[in-house]
């Protein structure tokens, strides 16, 4: 080697060092990162929340459940920009505790569950192998962007009730699945109904652009037109890449007395929240709302302190540090269990616990040791009045052609980084058809909901 | 139709955008002038930049200038480790073969990304973010001031640079005859690595910018290069100046869309829109021009 491949050779040598120091910080930060993220994946977490029991788990407190297993399933996404997974593995998290401490009547819960990347062929494929090579006897805990629309056909063909946390209209729509959350639309439907409670005489929607948008799009026009609000809806391309003139455009749209309202995802709602701020747009119009994805305390966090107060954001789901049994279980179950929850205490999460706590109560109200794919699923359609401090009202299955039994919710808003309650429990409206057919379906058998 | 005044906001942050987009035009025109290698990956550097130092200021306690200054030579780094690396191997291989190569690059980078930061939502909010002034009632904020500035005083000291210096000499000698260059004694490595060098912290810089004004996002931020590789096509990859302005008209065709709400939704495509007319404009040209000769 010549003296001028030399010098070359040790300024490679030389830049590779030091890219690989900047690296190592990067890497030994990334944990640092991870316990960010457990600690603030979702809505609220104020200090010191009360110490949970994870005893309370089972009814045997102590005792590891050794009987034949009771087999649970669900099918989840996972893909690039797109993980669900915390939900399942919370719903495993709490039946390892359940199972540590007595199982259903000493059977433990054996769960599986599997990740799609919203390819409808091999979702389908996924279904029949959960039931026909896992003998899987219920559908608990999944989380997919397409899989209610894919499957719910399969499932009903099968008498089977599926708990499920997931995006497409089937979710909410079909008989044979039932949710702890709402989905979008109806978050939606409850941003609009904050942003115009704080004041907004007109609302300028905007949403992604991408399939069933249409759908969405319906909730927040009929709750404007029952208040008499004009609504101009917009639908954007996500990644956003230009958020500054997205933003002017919302504002200009909304008018000064108008309000905003938001449905995307956190990054992308996150670049028009700033853009607003950074071209003085934030006080420009009379409120901001989002749906129910920006309750997170990385969006808090992000927006920093000016926009404490000022964005409304629905909440489907309680502030992780709740004081409540549920919640303060929860985090215990979470602190012992869920090794395998990435992105730690957050909305995933409380919906994963919340499905696994009905599908527990479920087995245990059946009789005797006959835990086949018809009892466990009767027994997931007759769960009702499940009283829990995540949710604003009791959660049911019941006999319906839908069910959207969180159907009442909060709205947050950011407070020094952190998500926190601003408005308490408030109905969304039934301007809404669905919502108007769900209350029919309540005050017909008002037992669902906790009444006589 | 939307008023003028309804038009005006749009049209700074047009400029503002246009200018990033001229920044990393400029960065891609000159490193593939002096290489042959239209470098895909000019994104992603600038994305893993930003959240570099993202992370600094975040996670490892850093005052944001040492922070920025990290991103901006992360750029270099990276780009200069890689000309290094796989320029040499590469040099004789089809230009497409190099560019599908630094789409790798890219691709590693988005990898690594997505690996260590998740898609969670996180902000980059740049000092000059917070000031500004205003111009005829719409707020400027000088980042934008910064974003537009800066690619005109880089188009123009690169511009300078390639005309009168030894090195520039160099660069746009290579461009048009790498062996011969190279038989006439020119330092073609050297010269090849200050050109990734200077391509990398373009990168950098361009990623620190875009963080800002578009959102710290590794896809958004790696993909974003497809605008300004729209502007050096409308360029030709040939000059700088055309491509400043190539990158401006894009960024400001796309803003001023915005309020446009029957077309509004469809202004993503306008880098490949201008790209294509003028390439068919500019192609009908030169079969006018190869005709009149034959004639």
């Amino acid at each position: 080697m010549g003296k001028r491949g030399r010098t070359w050779a040790a300024l490679v040598v030389v830049l590779a060092v030091g890219l690989a120091v900047v690296l190592s910080a990067c890497g030994s930060s990334n944990k640092s990162n991870t316990t960010a993220a457990t600690s603030g994946g979702g809505a609220a977490t104020n200090a010191a929340p009360a110490a949970g029991d994870v005893t309370k788990c089972g009814t045997k407190p102590g005792t590891k459940a050794t009987g034949t297993p009771i087999k649970l399933g669900a099918i989840v996404t996972k893909q690039p920009g797109t993980d669900f997974t915390d939900g399942a593995t919370t719903a495993q998290a709490y039946f390892n505790c359940v199972n540590d401490n007595g199982g259903i009547n000493g059977h433990p819960i054996q769960y599986k569950y599997y990740t799609e990347q919203t390819d409808p062929a091999q979702i389908a494929g996924l279904a029949h192998k959960l039931i026909e090579t896992d003998k899987v006897v219920g559908i608990v805990g999944g989380f997919s962007i397409i899989e209610c629309a894919v499957d719910h056909k399969y499932w009903e063909g099968l008498g089977i009730y599926e708990i499920d946390a997931g995006i497409a209209p089937e979710c909410y729509g079909t008989p044979n699945s039932s949710a702890p959350n709402m989905g979008p639309r109806y978050s939606s439907d409850g941003a609009v109904q904050a942003a115009v409670r704080a004041g907004a005489k007109k609302i300028a929607f905007d949403q992604s652009n991408v399939p069933g948008t249409g759908y969405i799009a319906a909730g927040p026009a009929a709750v404007t037109k029952s208040l008499n609000v004009p609504i101009q809806q917009f639908k954007d391309n996500v990644p956003i890449q230009d958020a500054n003139s997205i933003a002017i455009k919302l504002v200009q749209a909304a008018g000064s007395d108008g309000g905003v309202v938001l449905n995307f995802t956190p990054p992308e709602a996150l670049k028009i929240l700033q853009a607003a701020q950074q071209q003085g747009l934030a006080d420009r119009v009379k409120s901001w709302g989002c749906s129910t994805p920006c309750n997170t305390d990385f969006v808090a966090k992000a927006l920093g302190t000016q926009w404490d107060g000022k964005l409304l954001v629905n909440a489907e789901l309680n502030v992780t540090d709740a004081p409540g049994p549920q919640s303060t279980l929860y985090r215990a179950v979470l602190k012992q269990y869920g090794k395998n929850v990435t992105g730690g205490l957050g909305s995933f999460s409380q919906m994963g616990f919340s499905m696994a706590q009905f599908v527990v109560q479920a087995l245990n109200s059946i009789k005797g040791e006959d835990y086949s794919l018809k009892s466990v699923n009767t027994a997931i359609k007759n769960v009702k009045n499940f009283k829990t401090d995540i949710l604003c009202k009791p959660w049911y299955y019941g006999d319906a052609p839908l069910h959207i039994p969180n159907n009442t919710d909060w709205t947050t808003t950011p407070n020094k980084g952190k998500m926190v309650i601003k408005e308490q429990c408030f109905p969304i409206s039934d301007a809404d058809p669905a919502i108007k057919q769900v209350r029919a379906i309540e005050a017909k058998d008002p037992s669902l909901t906790g009444g006589s | 139709m939307p008023s003028f005044e309804d038009f005006k906001p749009f049209i700074v942050t047009g400029l503002a955008l246009g200018g990033v987009y001229a920044l990393q035009g400029v960065g891609i025109v000159v490193l593939y002038r002096a290489t042959g290698v239209l470098n895909l990956a000019f994104g992603a550097v600038g994305a893993f930049g930003a959240l570099l130092a993202w992370q600094l200021i975040n996670h490892n306690g850093w005052a944001q200038g040492p922070a920025f200054v990290v991103c901006i030579l992360f750029g270099g780094v990276v780009t200069l480790l890689y000309g290094l690396l796989f320029g040499p191997p590469l040099a004789a291989r089809d230009p497409l073969v190099k560019a599908v190569a630094t789409l790798g690059l890219a691709l590693i980078l988005l990898g690594a990304m997505s690996w260590i930061w998740s898609d969670k939502a996180r902000s980059m909010v740049l000092p000059s973010s917070n000031h500004g002034f205003e111009v005829s009632n719409v707020l400027v904020n000088y980042t934008q001031v910064i974003a537009f500035g800066f690619a005109v005083v880089i188009t123009v000291t690169t511009g300078l640079f390639l005309r009168f210096t030894n090195l520039g000499t160099a660069m746009r000698a290579l461009a048009n005859d790498r062996e011969i260059t190279a038989t006439l004694g020119v330092p073609v490595r050297r010269v090849e690595a200050f050109a990734w060098l200077g391509s990398g912290l373009l990168a950098g810089a361009a990623g620190l910018l875009l963080s800002n004004l578009v959102g710290l996002d590794a896809a958004t931020l790696t993909f974003l290069v497809i605008s300004s590789l729209a502007a050096t096509l409308i360029a030709r990859l040939r000059s700088i100046y055309v491509t400043f302005i190539a990158a401006i008209v894009v960024g400001m065709v796309n803003a001023l869309i915005t309020p446009i709400l029957s077309i509004s939704q469809y202004r993503d495509m306008t880098p490949f829109v201008l790209a294509t007319v003028a390439l068919l404009v500019l192609s009908g040209r030169k079969n006018q021009a190869l005709t009149g000769r034959a004639g």
